[in-house]
């Protein structure tokens, strides 16, 4: 791939993270749920890839398999997941239970979706860093605290405090950004965030956010971002993609996904958000989403849309490539961008032409 | 951070000396404690005194079939041998025995005169606290291991066959088992002589660190703790079966597995430790059962220990041994609470005792 | 102005006795008027639920008065003390916990219905049963009114809660969170289903949420109380508080927001708080409560004194504030600038 322009200059595109053709279905007693369906992605070096989609789109459930993390009940039925480190790739799921271990966490580290009790409550926060660089065969204590120590205050805590400190005695901000301290304690190269601000408060979630902007900048690492607060999104990650049913319909740039938003879910997500500022009508997307065990032929989306045509009922539409890197899934991607017009009209300003 | 007193709460109370002391985890501690001796203690004390007979009636009724004596004689004789005074009001005697109490005696025993029920005590104490914390020891480390091990293999045959068992185990009550495994081993299978057994030692070896000494404790107590075991290992198999695999659905048990750390550590200090905890404030309940269900069990296998004491004493109408007894019983209940809560609120940071406002 | 619908005067609630009392709303002074749209906002733990409740009665404040058509509802007896309860109404945040899973829907408005005298018989009920679910877009009411919560989404969950609250014909409904644990895509439906039954109905609505940006949008037409620990530090129209945010704690708020609008959210200007932890309601910061994070403390004023509800002098928002040197002054300067 060629060098594309990000707002924050030119951004060397290195791959770390390539997902093929990744499918993944539950057992369940009606039948498989097919959480995840066909999904490709790249994920490159420094970069952070928002995925974001409603309740139940499969987002959890894509990023678990990427850890190999997934339930019993839940099995990769098809795809690939390459991971490249200085040029060498690896197979993730073809790893050993024992390589898959050592793959984790100081590869491609996972912070939980709801992760107030990330921490064992018995053990101070000192020993379970520890515990986390010995499993990795880190084993140098003097290494691990200063690093520990580092850590906690690149995400401002009082380092002295807090390295002593049992799990309840931290608030549910700080105990967040001790688990972001965590996340890089072993130098990953991939950290898959899950609702990382969710149930947090505005001011401290606005922390969080500062803290993980500066801890990228500081350590290149690439982010995987899950979340379905779009606001977070528009602030946090450089590319987007939208999940729907188990499937990625849209992805591109930030400013390509929210000001040039070519499938309809996409646009109906950007339509139901309030903004603080501008005022422009909200419009919540009709319906419910599609049952996973059975879904709608054709397009997923189509009972919901409502640009829905025959051929959406019948036919799925291909993830098609519409320039600069910019993904849809969608059969009239043309009436989506007649009816995204008004969407910034109140006053925001367009920067891209 | 800059906090002073705020100016908008609550006036604070009036916090005098007094209230500082009370509120003082340790002597709060201690004034519940003997509260509860206290009432123990007293509620003991008539409860026995509200048994059909006293101490005289029995042994004049014993030297009457005995030696032929009239009741007259009988009661006199009795009354001489007893330091028991019938006639003294029961609130003079209780009085008069919280007085000796205080000054940590618990009397002599009415029956068997001269004998101090504190040396009696002495005697046979020991055993039953050797032979119930062992039981009790073995089944909490036992159920603890098997609950565990069939948490991680839940819903398996084994998990469903051990769940069965154990809630039979659970279901049947100690002295059950201990008539049991008395029917079974000793009179229809004869693997143990149930006669040579009585006592906690054999006759004749005289108590030190020699191995036959040591090989004929661990003979005699082996039975009763055999029933210890298997009268309490069903509820700790079932309930660290279920706090663990509450434990096991917990987040940082997942975030553990995802930060790579071995097997061995999650289960341990992860899974292990975290399921145990609810488990230590069992324990405390588990000690005062034990304890009291030994009366039976002592008896059973005519095991010297302060059960069997207890049951001699009850015959007798010993009023003062039986009330050291369950003194006795009392203080190791409180002590054995007291105990299990230092230990689990040092094993669980989040229960913090000193300091506490 | 007409006598509020419902006030609070120095109104406080404090969980707990002696030493151990939790002062968790603290001398409340708030007025909702008649058919307003009223925002209560503030972060997690600041009292919100806690005011919802002693709104709707369920719970009694600890000291003031709390008035319901200008008559203190304490003194309120009999009939007059049960229309009150019946006029105000709450819907909870979790629509999971609060349907009892074991009654129908049918059975969840049945109760309230007859209990209250709003049926005569089973026959009206399930006329009046119909209605509500119309009402709350839960169609077709036939194929709902059968089912069990369980077999209903989140959303739809939200609809029969809201249609419950209906029951007893209120004139005020306080909605607690009741749009945060459903989707993004649904929670705009069911906004705007409350806002038109506002309009048909006649309701006065509290609408309490932690999301500014969903008061702005919902409230846009009537007003916003911002609270922080226990008090309320800004109330005024929302046009106001969120386009000319007066106190500095409703400015940080909006100023930390990100925004699903790339370009803005990156060019935003952040206020940065002096300290990160919140203080425990146990131990509240002298003065101001805001003082050791506020960005425009001023040291030997904002930490003797708690400021007081009151207007801004000179400034172009009509909104009331707790801030002394704001009422006082009428600017506010940075810390150490
Ligand atoms: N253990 C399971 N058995 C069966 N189905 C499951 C299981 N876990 C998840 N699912 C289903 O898989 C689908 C995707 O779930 P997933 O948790 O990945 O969604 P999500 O996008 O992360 O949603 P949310 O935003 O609510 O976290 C859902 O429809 C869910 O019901
Ligand atoms: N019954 C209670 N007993 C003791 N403390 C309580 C009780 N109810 C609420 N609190 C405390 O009062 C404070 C305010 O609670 P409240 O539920 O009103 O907050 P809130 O603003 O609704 O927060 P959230 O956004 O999290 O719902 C909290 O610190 C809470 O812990
Ligand atoms: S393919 Fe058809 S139904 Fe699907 S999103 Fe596009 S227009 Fe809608
Ligand atoms: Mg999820
Ligand atoms: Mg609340």
């Amino acid at each position: 791939m060629t060098g594309v322009t990000t707002p924050q200059g030119p951004v060397e595109r290195v791959p770390v993270l390539e997902v093929e053709n990744i499918s993944v279905a539950y057992a369940a007693a009606r039948g498989a749920v097919r959480a995840v369906n066909n999904v490709s992605f790249t994920l490159h070096k420094g970069e952070a890839l928002a995925l974001i989609g409603e309740s139940g789109s499969g987002k959890t459930t894509l990023a678990l398999a990427l850890i190999r993390m997934l339930v019993r009940a839940a099995k990769v039925t098809e795809g690939r997941v390459r991971y490249v480190k200085n040029g060498a790739a690896q197979d993730v799921l073809g790893l050993s239970e024992r390589e898959i271990r050592r793959f984790r966490w100081s590869e491609c580290a996972m912070v939980f979706q709801g992760a107030q009790n990330a921490f064992n409550p018995v053990l101070r926060l000192s020993e379970q860093f520890s515990d986390t660089a010995r499993a990795h065969g880190k084993g140098d204590r003097a290494w691990v605290k200063r690093r520990t120590l580092e850590l906690f205050k690149l995400v401002r805590l009082d380092p002295e405090r807090v390295y002593n400190a049992y799990p309840h005695e931290l608030s549910g901000g700080m105990k967040q950004r001790a688990l972001l301290a965590l996340g890089v304690l072993l130098d990953p190269q991939v950290v898959i965030l899950d609702e990382p601000t969710t149930a947090l408060d505005i001011l401290t979630q606005r922390a969080i956010i500062d803290v993980l902007a500066e801890m990228q900048d500081r350590l290149g690492f690439s982010i995987i971002f899950i979340s379905h607060d779009l606001a977070l999104a528009a602030e946090m990650a450089d590319r987007v993609a939208t999940m729907y049913a188990g499937e990625i319909i849209e992805t591109g740039t930030v400013d390509d996904i929210f000001y040039e938003p070519l499938h309809p879910y996409t646009l109906g997500l950007l339509r139901s958000v309030p903004r603080l500022s501008g005022s422009q009508d909200l419009i919540s997307i009709p319906g419910s989403p599609p049952d996973l065990i059975s879904p709608p032929p054709g397009c997923k989306f189509h009972p919901r849309c409502p640009f829905a045509s025959e051929r959406c009922r019948s036919e799925a539409p291909p993830l098609e490539d519409f320039g600069a890197g910019h993904l849809a899934a969608c059969w009239h991607t043309d009436r989506v961008v007649e009816a995204r017009q008004g969407l910034w009209s109140d006053g925001a300003v367009v920067t891209r032409g | 951070m800059q906090t002073s007193k705020t100016l908008t709460g609550p006036p604070p109370l009036e916090s005098g000396w007094l209230s500082r002391v009370v509120s003082s985890y340790a002597v709060r501690t201690l004034l519940q404690a003997l509260l509860t001796i206290w009432a123990v203690v007293t509620f003991t004390f008539f409860l026995i005194r509200l048994m059909p007979g006293n101490p005289i009636d029995v042994y004049v009724g014993f030297l009457m079939n005995q030696s032929n004596l009239t009741y007259g004689e009988a009661l006199q004789q009795a009354a001489s041998q007893f330091s028991f005074d019938p006639n003294a009001s029961v609130f003079q005697q209780y009085l008069g025995y919280l007085g000796d109490l205080v000054r940590g005696d618990l009397g002599t025993s009415i029956t068997s005169t001269g004998t101090q029920v504190v040396d009696q005590i002495a005697r046979f104490l020991p055993w039953t606290l050797f032979c119930v914390g062992l039981g009790l020891l073995i089944s909490f480390v036992l159920g603890m291991t098997i609950g565990m091990l069939i948490a991680y293999y839940r819903n398996s045959v084994l998990d469903t066959a051990v769940s069965f068992f154990a809630s039979v185990l659970g279901a049947v009550p100690d002295y059950i088992w201990g008539l049991l495994i008395l029917v079974v081993f000793g009179v229809q299978l004869g693997w143990f002589n149930i006669g040579e057994l009585r006592g906690t030692y054999d006759p004749g070896l005289t108590p030190g660190f020699t191995p036959a000494f040591i090989w004929s404790v661990v003979r005699h107590a082996f039975l009763p703790v055999l029933v210890y075991v298997i009268g309490t290992l069903g509820s700790w198999i079932l309930n660290m079966r279920s706090s663990t695999t509450s434990v096991l659905g917990e987040d940082y048990v997942n975030v553990a597995r995802a930060r790579g750390l071995t097997p061995g550590r999650i289960a341990t200090t992860y899974v292990g430790r975290n399921a145990a905890l609810p488990l230590f404030t069992l324990l405390a309940v588990n000690i005062g059962l034990v304890i009291g269900g030994s009366v039976i069990i002592e008896e059973l296998f005519v095991y010297k220990g302060i059960g069997s004491f207890l049951f001699f004493s009850i015959s007798q109408r010993d009023y003062t041994s039986m009330q050291g007894v369950f003194l006795v019983i009392a203080v190791s209940v409180v002590v054995a609470n007291i105990l299990a809560d230092l230990l689990y609120s040092s094993l669980d940071p989040r229960v913090r005792i000193e300091g506490e406002r | 102005m007409s006598t509020p619908i419902l006030e609070f005067r120095r109104v406080s609630r404090s969980f707990g006795e002696g030493r151990a009392a939790v002062p968790v709303l603290r001398n409340v002074d708030l007025s909702v008027n008649e058919l307003e749209f009223l925002c209560l906002v503030g972060e997690s733990g600041c009292g919100k639920t806690t005011t919802g409740k002693i709104l709707s009665g369920l719970l009694p404040p600890t000291g003031g008065r709390v008035l319901f058509e200008g008559q203190d509802v304490s003194t309120l007896k009999g009939e007059a003390y049960g229309r009150y309860r019946r006029a105000v109404q709450i819907v909870h945040q979790d629509p999971y916990a609060s349907l009892n899973p074991t009654q129908s829907i049918f059975d969840i408005l049945r109760y309230p219905l007859l209990r209250h005298g709003f049926a005569k018989n089973h026959k009206q009920a399930h006329t009046r049963a119909s209605e509500l679910l119309e009402l709350v877009g839960l169609t077709p009411t036939a194929d709902v009114i059968g089912k069990y919560p369980h077999q209903l989404s989140g959303g739809q969950r939200q609809r029969v809660s809201i249609a419950r609250a209906l029951t007893t014909q209120p004139k005020v409904i306080v909605a607690d969170e009741a749009v945060s644990m459903v989707d993004v895509s649904i929670r705009i439906s069911i906004l705007k289903t409350l806002m038109k039954m506002r309009e048909t109905l006649g309701l006065t609505i509290v609408f309490i949420t932690h999301d500014l940006a969903l008061a702005k949008y919902f409230a846009w037409e009537g007003r916003i109380a911002v609270m922080y620990l226990g008090r309320v530090v800004e109330v005024g129209a929302t046009r106001d508080v969120t386009g000319r945010p007066q106190h500095p704690y409703t400015k940080t708020l909006l100023s930390a927001i990100p925004e699903p609008d790339p370009d803005r959210t990156r060019r935003k200007e952040q206020l940065s708080l002096r300290s990160e932890d919140v203080p425990s309601l146990t131990e509240l910061p002298a003065g101001c409560t805001f003082h050791p994070r506020c960005p425009f403390f001023e040291p030997g004023r904002c930490d003797r004194e708690e400021p007081e509800l009151e207007a801004v002098p000179r400034a172009e928002s009509d909104a009331r504030v707790a801030c002394l040197p704001l009422t006082e002054d009428g600017t506010l300067r940075p810390y150490g600038g």
